[in-house]
């Protein structure tokens, strides 16, 4: 193993752990949960990839071949972060927030009025019952 | 093998009738018969051997560590009871077919009768004393649904209790009883244990063995006190009693003391427990009969009296009496069988049971009243017919008997009780059919079709036969079965009318002298008699059973009442109470192990979860938040697991975690979200106490073990899983194939639990009380309005190939490397979880179309087939193979057949998850009043939405 690798390994490592610190501490500084939020989505995912990229070095040189774990595993960090701040936001605006607090939007918040396709559904129903 | 299939014909035409009664009620007649009358002409075959003096012997290993084999014997006693079970059981048949009404189901009757048949075959062929406890419980329960047959009926229900209640309590005790005989001897074969008196009656644990054993065999034969359920077991249809309560199931009990003679017999315990119950029984049954107006009544009562006669002749323990025992018991059979069927006549055609009722019938049914005449004769010990015979052997025998060095006791009692029968027998003569006529008769009585008379005709001419010449048709059949009994050589007698003038000839005129003029006084008799008390038995039965069930109530609810506290208090409290009484009898030390360092990774995490499980406990109020602290514990568990180097329960707990969160989390949404605060301080006092005493002990008990040197069973496991299980994976060999039978009842386990799930569940669905209040059910949380966001249903299609990949992954390499069908089965779950999540059940439902119970079922049937595939090869159930295979381009593969089990167990995982999650998110769209969502997400992005017209940028 050549040193370049190790350092490359340890920087990538360091790296990571740099981001996930940096990530831990926004959770303690920032001052709302809205704020928060950015630090353990955005700060934790580079710091777990810092480690997984290190991890992936690590195989190629040491061991000689690729491993894709780490590559699937990204991939499913990528997918589940955003969702969860996603629903965490939403939970958060239903417990303080007032629809009229929230800017305007083209079409409304659909979080706080039903779907257009529920409503024609919701709609027919009644017709139907009418008759 | 001819003794085994006289046993299983029976049982294998059980199967028949229900099936045939669509073809007709003459078809499942026929079948009935057909099997019954194979076994008889079996048992035929057999005959002449027997009759010669052999004994038959079949005998296959059942369970051989328990003693239990299947071994079936064919001696004399035994040839005697099964021709009387499967002579009279043809006959019967027969009458059913003409007894029963359109609107009984003959199917059911006949499977029942059957049943019963089979039972008493396996009782009286039985070798084995466990196999004869196995027929014996089956015939109580087989006669329980005979009894009960008229289930529409309050009598037929009660009296199938009471009997199903004293014959299985009998039976209960005749398990211990036998149990100690057993245990005496040392082995269960009966025909050891014939061999064995001197060691039996000499050991000290005789008197509670006799005991228990005659508490089962006077339950099964009505002797008094436990006769009263014979009485109330008459509300069966007429064939049943005929069969069940003269010829068959009451005599069980008398055969087991018949069977057992030779080794219980002639100690004065025997004498005076035995024949003084036989006494007593047969003078009080037979002056209770007198008085008894329903037919059936009467008869059951003489049928007690009768059977105390044998009871008291087997009790003399002298091996003439035992010869008479076993002659009075054919004679008794035919006789008592023929007069009941004759009451099914009476009964059918009059459509009353009620003496007060009939009289003058002998002119309207002449055929059925000369039955009846020659039956109830017999009955009552007139010369010429069987009856008398056996009667003249007991009075014989009684007369030179002396109970408690009085000589004449014994002998008078006998007299009375002999005198009551005469009177009871003529009285069922002439009070039914002579007299004057009447013209108030529920029904217009004439005599039956020659179906419902014939087989007490035949029976009737057999009393006849045997009572003119009992040598020629009864003497090789009464010679070896007593042989049996006796086990020896057999007395010096001959069967005969005429013995000359004896003791028993006066004691036969006094009695039929006496018991006819009792019966032309009977109306005075009759209103002394009800002048005095009548205990009944019914009412008595009643109140036992009431404090009984009061009894085990107040045990039941003190120990579990339905509060989770209470249950977990009592469990939690014992094991501390048992823990601490094993510490203080032990010298209980820490170990001289050295320490291992503890890494701060291992201490922070062992503080996380000293923290989690403290919050839990603190906010126990709040629900979501304790769940979310199980969520933690369980997470730090996980790590644990991976700390310590087990992969393989890190994965699964990280699965199981997730599945349990999201269920609890659906159920959570229609409960309250806190708990009230109901305990006061006692209660938290005792609970503190519980946790921390148990808490302490276990945190002992672990500290003592780790810090010893201890060998376990896992060098074997690590050593042979390769070898032996044929993978590398030892937590996977084990689960699959070294406790393989562990793993499949552990699925079997989980199918059933969910669909408990389901059926509780499916109840809150359609209607009841539950369904009404998920109806008044009001959300108590903010509502997002949009149910299916478009940003979670597109990550979760995203997702759900690569985490079907993933389970599949794991489950191929479970086997070798960490994984199984248990984890991958759970994996699956959570992805198809995810989809019901973002897209809804009902419209995920409709696209998935996955069968959750049939795979549950097919999982289990997968690994059960799985496990019986290894007798096919000769090994034992569940023994795993490997097969290698050289295939062209793939190479060589290893198929294990742990393999297939293992798809049982992830088709049971994946059923049993997702029937739960299912009946969770129904009851939650049920209770939001919900439609089914039509639409995979809310917006969908490929058609524009509408636009708000106030929206300025």
């Amino acid at each position: 193993m050549h040193l370049i690798h190790e350092l490359l390994i340890s920087g990538l490592i360091v790296l990571g752990a740099i981001f996930a610190l940096v990530g831990s501490y926004g959770m303690l500084k920032f001052p709302n949960l809205m704020t928060r939020l950015h630090a353990p989505t955005k700060a934790t995912t580079l710091g777990v990839g810092g480690a997984l990229v290190a991890s992936m070095v690590y195989f190629l040189t040491l061991e000689g071949h690729v491993s894709i774990h780490e590559v699937l595993i990204s991939l499913f960090l990528f997918l589940t972060a955003p969702i969860t701040a996603h629903f965490i936001a939403k939970a958060y605006m239903h417990k303080h927030l007032k629809p009229k607090q929230l800017p305007k939007t083209q079409s409304g918040w659909s979080t706080y009025s039903a779907s257009p396709a529920e409503q024609s559904h919701k709609h027919s129903q009644s017709s139907t019952s009418h008759q | 093998m001819s003794l085994a299939l006289i046993v299983m014909l029976p049982f294998i035409g059980a199967l028949f009738p229900a099936l045939l009664l669509r073809a007709g009620r003459n078809a499942c007649a026929t079948a009935t018969f057909t099997f019954s009358l194979a076994a008889f002409i079996l048992l035929i075959f057999q005959a002449p051997a027997v009759l010669q003096g052999e004994t038959l012997h079949a005998s296959w290993q059942w369970l051989p560590k328990l003693g239990l084999a299947v071994s079936f014997m064919l001696d004399g006693l035994g040839l005697l009871f099964a021709g009387l079970i499967l002579g009279i059981g043809l006959l019967v048949i027969f009458y059913a077919r003409f007894y029963l009404s359109k609107q009984d189901n003959m199917g059911s009757f006949y499977t029942y009768l059957l049943l019963f048949q089979g039972a008493m075959l396996g009782i009286v062929l039985s070798d084995n004393i466990l196999l004869i406890l196995v027929f014996w419980e089956l015939t109580s329960l087989s006669s329980f649904l005979l009894i009960g047959y008229w289930k529409h009926l309050p009598a037929g229900r009660q009296g199938a209790r009471m009997a199903l209640t004293v014959t299985g309590a009998g039976g209960l005790s005749l398990i211990a009883g036998l149990m100690l005989l057993g245990h005496i001897v040392g082995s269960y074969d009966l025909s050891v244990m014939l061999q064995h008196r001197e060691l039996i009656q000499s050991s000290p644990l005789y008197l509670p063995a006799l005991l228990l054993i005659l508490g089962g065999c006077f339950t099964k034969s009505a002797q008094f006190p436990f006769h009263f359920w014979l009485p109330h077991a008459m509300a069966a249809p007429t064939p049943v009693s005929a069969y069940l309560h003269s010829a068959t199931m009451v005599k069980a009990g008398i055969f087991l003391l018949a069977r057992l003679w030779p080794v219980l017999s002639g100690t004065p315990e025997w004498f005076y427990l035995v024949a003084t119950t036989g006494l007593i029984t047969m003078l009080v049954a037979a002056w209770i009969a007198l008085f008894k107006d329903d037919l059936k009544g009467l008869l059951a009562f003489s049928t007690v009296s009768h059977l105390g006669l044998i009871t008291l002749l087997l009790g003399l323990g002298s091996p003439m009496a035992a010869v008479a025992a076993v002659f009075h018991i054919i004679n008794h059979a035919t006789f008592k069988a023929a007069l009941f069927m004759n009451a099914g006549i009476v009964d059918h055609e009059t459509g009353t049971r009620d003496i007060k009722q009939l009289g003058g019938l002998w002119h309207l049914m002449p055929i059925t009243a000369t039955l009846a005449m020659v039956a109830a004769a017999s009955m009552a010990g007139v010369p010429l017919l069987n009856g008398f015979l056996s009667k003249e052997m007991m009075l014989e025998q009684v007369a030179h008997t002396a109970w408690l060095d009085q000589p004449w006791l014994m002998a008078i009692i006998a007299t009375l009780a002999a005198l009551c029968s005469v009177a009871y027998s003529f009285r069922y003569i002439v009070h039914v059919f002579f007299g004057p006529q009447r013209h108030d008769y529920p029904d217009h009585p004439h005599d039956p079709p020659l179906g419902m008379w014939l087989p007490p005709a035949i029976l009737v001419c057999l009393v006849i036969l045997i009572g003119l010449f009992p040598q020629t048709f009864a003497g090789a059949l009464v010679a070896s079965s007593a042989k049996a009994v006796i086990g020896g050589a057999l007395p010096e007698y001959h069967l005969a009318i005429w013995h000359g003038v004896t003791p028993a000839l006066w004691m036969s005129v006094i009695a039929l002298i006496g018991g006819l003029s009792l019966l032309a006084g009977y109306r005075k008799v009759r209103s002394a008699w009800e002048a005095g008390p009548h205990p009944d038995a019914k009412a008595m039965f009643q109140v036992w059973i009431k404090g009984l069930v009061q009894l085990a109530q107040v045990a039941s609810h003190g120990l579990h009442n339905g509060s989770l506290q209470r249950y977990l208090a009592w469990m939690v409290g014992a094991a501390v109470v048992v823990g601490y009484g094993a510490f203080m009898n032990s010298s209980l030390s820490a170990g001289s192990r050295e320490l291992l360092p503890a890494h701060p990774t291992a201490i922070a995490a062992w503080l996380l979860l000293i923290l989690g499980c403290l919050l839990t406990v603190w906010l126990h109020h709040q629900r979501l938040l304790a769940l979310i602290m199980v969520g933690v514990i369980g997470m730090v568990v996980c790590v644990g697991f991976v700390y310590l180097s087990a992969p393989d329960l890190a994965l699964t707990q990280i699965s199981v975690e997730v599945v349990t969160v999201i269920l609890m989390l659906l159920a959570l949404n229609v409960l309250p979200k806190t708990t009230p605060k109901e305990s006061g301080f006692g209660r938290k006092g005792r609970d503190i106490l519980l946790a921390t005493s148990a808490g302490v002990g276990i945190a002992t008990l672990v500290w003592a073990f780790l810090t010893r040197d201890f060998t376990t069973l896992s060098d074997y496991y690590l050593a042979e899983s390769l070898p032996g299980g044929g993978g590398t994976n030892v937590v996977n060999v084990i689960l699959v194939d070294f406790r393989g039978f562990d793993t499949y009842g552990e699925i079997t386990v989980l199918g059933i639990a969910a669909l408990l799930i389901f059926a509780l569940l499916d109840g809150a669905l359609h209607g009841g009380s539950a369904a009404k209040r998920l109806a008044q059910w009001l959300p108590d949380q903010a509502r997002a309005a949009d149910r299916h966001p478009l940003m979670l249903v597109v990550a979760a299609r995203v997702m759900l190939p690569l985490a079907l990949l993933v389970g599949v992954f794991i489950f191929l390499r479970g086997h070798n490397v960490p994984g199984g069908g248990f984890i991958a089965g759970l994996v699956v779950s959570v992805a198809l979880i995810m989809q019901y999540m973002a897209s809804g059940f009902g419209w995920a439902a409709q696209k998935i179309r996955l069968d959750y119970h049939a795979m549950i079922g097919s999982g289990v049937l997968l690994a059960g087939l799985t496990g019986i595939g290894s007798w096919l090869f000769g090994y034992p159930f569940l023994t795993s193979s490997v097969l290698h295979l050289d295939l062209p381009a793939l190479g060589e593969i290893h198929i294990a057949s742990a393999m297939f089990f293992d798809a049982g167990v992830f088709s049971v995982v994946v059923g049993a998850t997702m029937l739960a999650l299912s009946q969770l998110s129904q009851i939650g769209r049920r209770a939001e009043a919900l439609p089914v969502n039509q639409a995979a997400m809310d917006c969908d992005p490929s058609h524009p939405l509408q636009k708000d017209p106030s929206w300025k940028p």
